[in-house]
């Protein structure tokens, strides 16, 4: 038979999520894998890297039907096993084995170590004669390098190595053509590991055998994996050879992974580079393709240009017309109003590979909240700033999470978190705008999306034209924004100004207000 | 410069009979981080229980003496020792979950220390936990006084443990495994905050690790401990070079490496490797 040994298509799996939802209720689903494809040649090894909560345990337990996905296809040695019921599936467990984490755990301790590697063999019907599948476990157990004279010792009296080759050698004695290894080594010591990973080395050399395997380490499975696929919140956000994804990341959160693993060499400043704040992940603009709305004037146009010198791959510069062209041929021009629902749908469809969505778009009416105008400016604000912000968010969401995560960044204001009277109706938008980023950071974070919200001071553009001084350059602000980016912090308090506002508002929040309240 | 902790000949053996430690010397300076490594079996953690006076029941000190500043602390009445710990020397233990009351909440277990070693108010011991919560920069600091441990992720649980380690200003803290548990890019925060926060108190720190890539991170001086003695011992520099002792030498060769091909791992000579399961056996019957 040719053709992959695995072939796994659009696979998702959704399980109940206990801790949520009200006691005796039917606790809501949790999607735990979105959408993974998967070819796994015979022969070859797939390594599957990332940190707790992206899903990998998870996938390698539904590949070898332990847990039944949700949709998808699974396809091994060219037979759909994706809904096959337990019976039907116990043709096809002899040929697809799975080695756990913790052996001390998975083994029988009532049980000399010969009759646990001899279980799968009479279990799943490979012998139907004690004697022979013994005969087989005693040959599975020299194979994992222990000697058959292990078969009659206990797994109490073993070492965790010694334990880890009878999980190795269980796994083997049924000839299997796939072995799936979670997290097989992380318990071990160095000397332990690298013997380990020497033995499924050669085993599937000479077995011929297809290796998944499943590990928080890049080190440990650089040394096994053929390929490798980075998970983050269920999805694979990278998948390469093993020499290219390790040695030329392409996406941000695979550079953030790597760059996190402390190698034993001298490197002074390793601490210090790219701290990443704990709960916002970093973003790099470099080879992003980012939409900006409200590109005609002010930051926006200044964002058009930073980012391009940032390393973006492309920019999509919105304006309500559509209007505007750019030297640089990755810019292109959308016509995009954040009140018009139908723009916003259109520009989910025709931007569909956008990554960072910058939500820069915003109107200013400078109105105290108890005038009324001809216009309200009260609801146009709100229509506009909040509004606009969050359908964008909720077009975009789905886009940038099928893309592979990335960013959303709201543009609120110092605002947003002090009323200055003289233009109550903005500063409530703004706050809204605060609010409802906040809302989403959580929502988004499992789905691979960062989500920055940004508290700028007054900035010297045409819209604050009758703003006092001291109004920070457009520049600065994009600059800060960027860098606040790129370094992970969640909110972003860009210029002097919104600093102050902020450290005052830790400080000594009356003093603020107080000060604010003056402004009448 | 005079160390704060200056262990000399320390013997630690099992009860029935058998070495666990053997004559094993070193010491940590002031605002030194001081990296204790081997495999399992090595003997670094038993060198931190003793430091610490919680040996396990089997184990007992035959002999050696563990200087802190100019006390023994082998024949330190138990109640002067007791007092030294929290207070003096503090821990900073490798599992966030268990190092915390599951039961009590966050502002509960850091005040206790502040109130009851430094005879702290209950008001200005909130105040100074808060204050220690924003030094290991955690946001919202406020909120999290208030909520029990199970309601933060292990890098928040561990950066609380690291400001009750801190809390009382110790001069030696001992951290064990403190990054083994978490995820790699928790791991690095938690690493650099641990060394900006002992630079910043100028602590001495001694700490235990398998890990020879953290050790080249966050060390100063290295003792490299084999079926408990001492193979090496230097600066991180000596210990990262390639005249580094053969034993060392064996573990980075074994040790993966995600910018090398895999030929480039080597597996522990086999004589290496029977020793080290050995002494492993001998820890097992110390821990039963």
């Amino acid at each position: 038979m040719t053709g992959p040994l695995l072939q796994v298509r659009d696979l998702t799996l959704s399980l109940p999520d206990r801790s949520r939802g009200k006691l005796f209720a039917k606790p809501p689903m949790t999607d735990i894998l979105r959408g993974i494809s998967l070819d796994l040649p015979r022969g070859e090894s797939l390594g599957i890297v990332g940190e707790s909560g992206s899903g990998k345990t998870s996938l390698g337990r539904t590949l070898v039907r332990l847990y039944q996905p949700t949709s998808g296809q699974i396809l091994f040695d060219g037979a759909d096993i994706t809904t096959l019921d337990e019976g039907a599936m116990r043709t096809h467990r002899k040929h697809m084995q799975m080695i756990f984490q913790d052996p001390q755990s998975s083994l029988n301790p009532r049980r000399r170590v010969g009759e646990i590697v001899a279980q799968p063999v009479l279990a799943l019907g490979v012998e139907r004669d004690r004697r022979a599948a013994l005969k087989r476990a005693d040959l599975a157990l020299d194979r994992a390098g222990l000697g058959h004279a292990f078969a009659r010792r206990y797994p109490h009296e073993l070492s965790g190595g010694q334990r880890q080759r009878v999980g190795i050698a269980r796994a083997i004695a049924t000839e299997p053509r796939l072995i799936v290894a979670d997290e097989i080594v992380s318990g071990l010591d160095v000397s332990t590991q690298a013997q380990i990973l020497a033995l499924l080395n050669d085993l599937k050399q000479d077995m011929g055998l297809s290796l998944i395997f499943i590990s928080h380490d890049l080190s440990v499975v650089r040394v096994l994996a053929d390929r490798v696929m980075v998970m983050l919140g269920g999805r694979v956000v990278e998948e390469g050879t093993s020499a290219d994804v390790f040695q030329g990341p392409r996406h941000a959160y695979t550079r953030q992974l790597i760059d996190a693993v402390p190698l034993p060499v001298i490197e002074p400043g390793w601490l210090d580079t790219k701290p990443a704040t704990e709960g916002t992940r970093m973003v790099d603009i470099k080879g992003q393709t980012v939409l900006v709305t409200g590109t005609s004037r002010g930051i926006g146009r200044v964002f058009v240009d930073a980012l391009l010198a940032a390393g973006a791959a492309r920019v999509y510069a919105a304006t309500r017309d559509g209007s505007g062209s750019h030297s640089d041929a990755r810019v292109v021009a959308v016509k995009l109003d954040v009140t018009n629902s139908a723009d916003i749908s259109t520009a989910a469809q025709t931007c569909a590979d956008t990554t960072v969505l910058i939500n820069n778009a915003g109107i200013n009416f400078n109105s105290k909240l108890l005038e009324t105008d001809q216009v309200d400016a009260a609801a146009a604000e709100i229509t506009t700033n909040y509004l606009g912000t969050l359908n964008m968010c909720r077009a975009f969401a789905p886009v940038i999470e099928g893309n592979g995560g990335g960013a959303i960044v709201n543009m609120a204001s110092i605002l947003a978190r002090v009323n200055l009277p003289l233009m109550g109706s903005l500063c409530a938008s703004k706050a809204a705008v605060y609010s409802m980023t906040q809302g989403i950071r959580a929502e988004l974070a499992s789905k691979g999306i960062a989500v920055f919200a940004v508290l700028p001071g007054a900035v010297d553009t045409d819209m604050t034209k009758d703003f006092p001084p001291p109004k920070a350059a457009p520049a600065d602000i994009v600059a800060e924004v960027l860098a606040g980016i790129q370094a992970g912090e969640a909110d972003i308090y860009a210029g002097d100004m919104a600093k102050g506002v902020s450290g005052g508002l830790a400080a000594d929040r009356p003093a603020v207000i107080a000060e604010m309240a003056g402004y009448v | 410069m005079s160390a704060i902790l200056d262990i000399r000949d320390l013997r630690v053996t099992l009860r029935r009979g058998g070495h666990l430690v053997r004559d094993v010397s070193l010491s940590v300076n002031a605002g030194e981080v001081h990296g204790l490594v081997g495999e399992s079996g090595a003997g670094k953690t038993m060198i931190a229980r003793a430091v610490l006076g919680i040996l396990p029941d089997a184990v007992k000190v035959s002999g050696g003496k563990i200087g802190f500043r100019g006390d023994d602390l082998l024949q330190l009445a138990p109640k002067r020792f007791r007092a030294l710990l929290g207070r003096e020397i503090a821990l900073i233990p490798q599992d966030p979950l268990t190092g915390l009351n599951p039961a009590r909440r966050i502002s509960a277990q850091m005040t206790d220390m502040l109130r009851h070693h430094l005879g702290q108010s209950r008001q200005e011991a909130r105040a100074n936990a808060l204050r220690l919560l924003q030094e290991v920069q955690i946001r919202d600091a406020g909120q999290v006084l208030d909520r029990y441990p199970h309601e933060l992720s292990g890098g928040m649980r561990q950066r609380v443990l690291i400001a009750i380690a801190f809390s009382a200003e110790p001069s030696l803290i001992v951290a064990d495994e403190p990054t083994t548990a978490l995820d790699v890019t928790v791991q690095k925060q938690i690493l650099r905050l641990i060394r900006q926060m002992q630079e910043r108190h100028g602590t001495a720190v001694l700490f235990v690790t398998h890990d020879l890539g953290v050790v080249a991170k966050v060390c100063h001086q290295v003792t490299v401990l084999h079926t408990g003695q001492v193979v090496e011992q230097g600066g991180i520099a000596e210990i990262m070079s390639t005249g580094a002792a053969p034993f060392t030498r064996a573990l980075m060769g074994a040790t993966p490496r995600y910018d090398q091909p895999a030929d480039a791992l080597h597996p522990v000579p086999a004589h290496i490797h029977r020793e080290l399961l050995a002494a492993a056996r001998r820890f097992d019957e110390a821990n039963p």
